[in-house]
């Protein structure tokens, strides 16, 4: 499958949660397991030591525990965009239940899919649209054009010709100091 | 069709096939006969997809039709899920909607039973004083971020929030669909608006009517981020307003000024307004035409003047606004009230100099 053919989004906060009131998106957890079954060894230690501060915490999310004989371990997490998500837990120890159950809550609810992006702005820029004349000085404005000042080609480099002028007239000031030498050496020796 | 199928999928086939495989290279085709080349699988799958299609979707069904509902333990989640704290009494008649009542006189009627359902026991009555709460509490969050911008921009701002799309969708953010009781599942959006309005009323009657105000600051204003809320209001004629207002000021009338244009002969024309008052730039735009972008000139200066500009601060949290001592009933200034005082003054100058 080729990234252009599954679903893609851009990053979405849910209703701007948060910018008011933060809600907790997750609305209620089903916890399934059975009573008797080795597989289910870690829900029901969850169950034992950690369910009852889980709900004290978060009094906010309706817990539901529910045994099934011999059937395997599962967490539902029902959201309030009406999603829900299933885990199968069984065979897990309660260290990762506790992980899975921490992101069913801190989840948004919203389906997983590939972010094309991973931050999002609402306004992009405050300083207003760009167009072709900002930061341009409005005296040009009052110019009538072909202007000497604004039409004038600049070369940052120097010029072949503008080189060998300088050089000239390097050569010359070189001549002009040996020949101010001879007429000193010429004077001392008079 | 499912006998076999079943037969050798069976745990202990796939590990002898797993075990062969292994030492065998050669003959997988023999090995995997029923799972990869089964000529059963097929129209099987194939008759279970038509079947599913004929029949359509699973119709969306309440979560009690699952086995774990407690609907006292959602309604107590549902307050500590929002930070307050409610009269459950009210709370539970917020919920209940109209067509619920209808559904069950009916439903008693068939089965004979004589008690009758009070009518005032649905959330009509709430609804509607939590609709007039919010728009009292809304208008004057707004009036408090904008002193400067007209109560007409205002009300539009306003009545955006209170659109039923809004409504319902944070109705929904906030857990209201599943609570309601109503004839349909999922409730309509109007019912879902309604029992948003009426939880509002709810917080007012179990707590303060401050408290209800934070609340539908913090749940309805987050919906502005993101939003230009100066096209909210429809301005006709934002140059003759700003006229007026600028007369209203002491200031000068004002004079809109070509800056820069552009591609005139192609389709891609720009031209670049902007409007002065006393030679001072007070609002300047770009548009396709020179109207377009002297009207849409004027509509920034308007903005600027309004403080409503996109360089404005963030707006601020109902923490920061101080709701009780809030005057509700004071209003901003009225675009409509400006233009019929200044436009009448017009007219009599014009007279004198006549």
């Amino acid at each position: 499958m080729s990234s252009r053919s599954l679903p893609a989004t851009r990053l979405i906060n849910v209703g701007q949660n948060g910018v008011g009131r933060y809600v907790c998106q997750l609305a209620r957890i089903t916890l399934r397991f059975c009573k008797h079954q080795a597989s289910s060894r870690g829900m029901r230690d969850f169950v034992e030591n950690y369910l009852v501060d889980f709900a004290r915490s978060n009094p906010n999310v309706v817990v539901y525990v529910k045994p099934h004989r011999h059937r395997g371990a599962s967490i539902q997490a029902d959201y309030l965009n009406g999603n829900s998500h299933k885990t199968r837990v069984s065979k897990m120890d309660m260290d990762d239940i506790c992980k899975w159950i921490e992101l069913a809550r801190t989840r948004s609810g919203v389906d997983i899919v590939r972010k094309t992006k991973n931050f999002q702005t609402h306004s992009p820029s405050i300083q207003g649209v760009w167009h072709p004349f900002l930061f341009k000085d409005p005296s040009v404005n009052l110019k009538t054009f072909p202007d000497s000042e604004y039409g004038r080609f600049e070369v940052n480099e120097v010029t072949a010709t503008e080189r060998i002028l300088q050089l000239a007239e390097r050569m010359k000031q070189l001549e002009l100091e040996k020949g101010e030498g001879k007429s000193e050496k010429d004077g001392e020796s008079v | 069709m499912a006998a076999p199928l079943l037969r050798h999928l069976s745990r202990t086939n796939v590990i002898a096939r797993r075990t062969v495989l292994a030492f065998s290279k050669h003959n997988n085709d023999m090995q995997c006969r029923y799972l990869r080349n089964s000529k059963s699988l097929p129209p099987y799958l194939k008759e279970q997809v038509e079947r599913r299609t004929k029949v359509g979707p699973e119709p969306k069904r309440h979560p009690s039709a699952f086995g774990c509902w407690n609907y006292d333990a959602e309604l107590f989640a549902f307050g500590k899920r929002l930070g307050e704290d409610f009269d459950v009494d009210i709370l539970r008649e917020a919920f209940i909607s109209r067509s619920y009542i209808e559904m069950e006189i009916e439903e008693r009627k068939k089965v004979g039973v004589k008690t009758q359902i009070p009518d005032t026991s649905c959330n009509e009555e709430l609804s509607i004083e939590g609709k007039q709460l919010i728009q009292k509490y809304l208008k004057a969050y707004l009036r408090f971020n904008f002193p400067y911008m007209f109560e007409e921009g205002i009300c539009a701002i306003c009545e955006y929030l209170m659109t039923t799309e809004i409504l319902a969708s944070v109705g929904k953010l906030i857990g209201v669909r599943d609570l309601i009781q109503s004839k349909h599942y999922p409730p309509t959006d109007e019912e879902m608006v309604d029992t948003f309005m009426a939880v509002v009323a709810a917080v007012a009657k179990s707590q303060t009517e401050e408290r209800a105000g934070a609340f539908v600051v913090d749940f309805l204003v987050p919906r502005l981020v993101g939003k230009d809320i100066n096209e909210m209001w429809k301005l006709d004629n934002p140059m003759g307003l700003l006229s007026a207002v600028l007369q209203s000021r002491g200031m000068a009338s004002p004079e809109s000024r070509l800056l820069w244009q552009t591609g005139c002969s192609s389709i891609m024309s720009l031209y670049h307004v902007g409007i002065y008052s006393d030679k001072e730039l007070i609002g300047r735009s770009p548009g396709e035409t020179l109207t377009i972008a002297e009207k849409q000139a004027a509509k920034e200066a308007l903005k600027n003047l309004m403080k409503s500009d996109d360089s404005r601060p963030p707006f601020l949290s109902s923490s920061k606004v101080p709701l009780k001592s809030l005057d509700l009933e004071k209003k901003n200034p009225s675009a409509d009230l400006l233009l019929k005082l200044y436009s009448q003054s017009d007219t009599s100058a014009q007279r004198a100099t006549k």
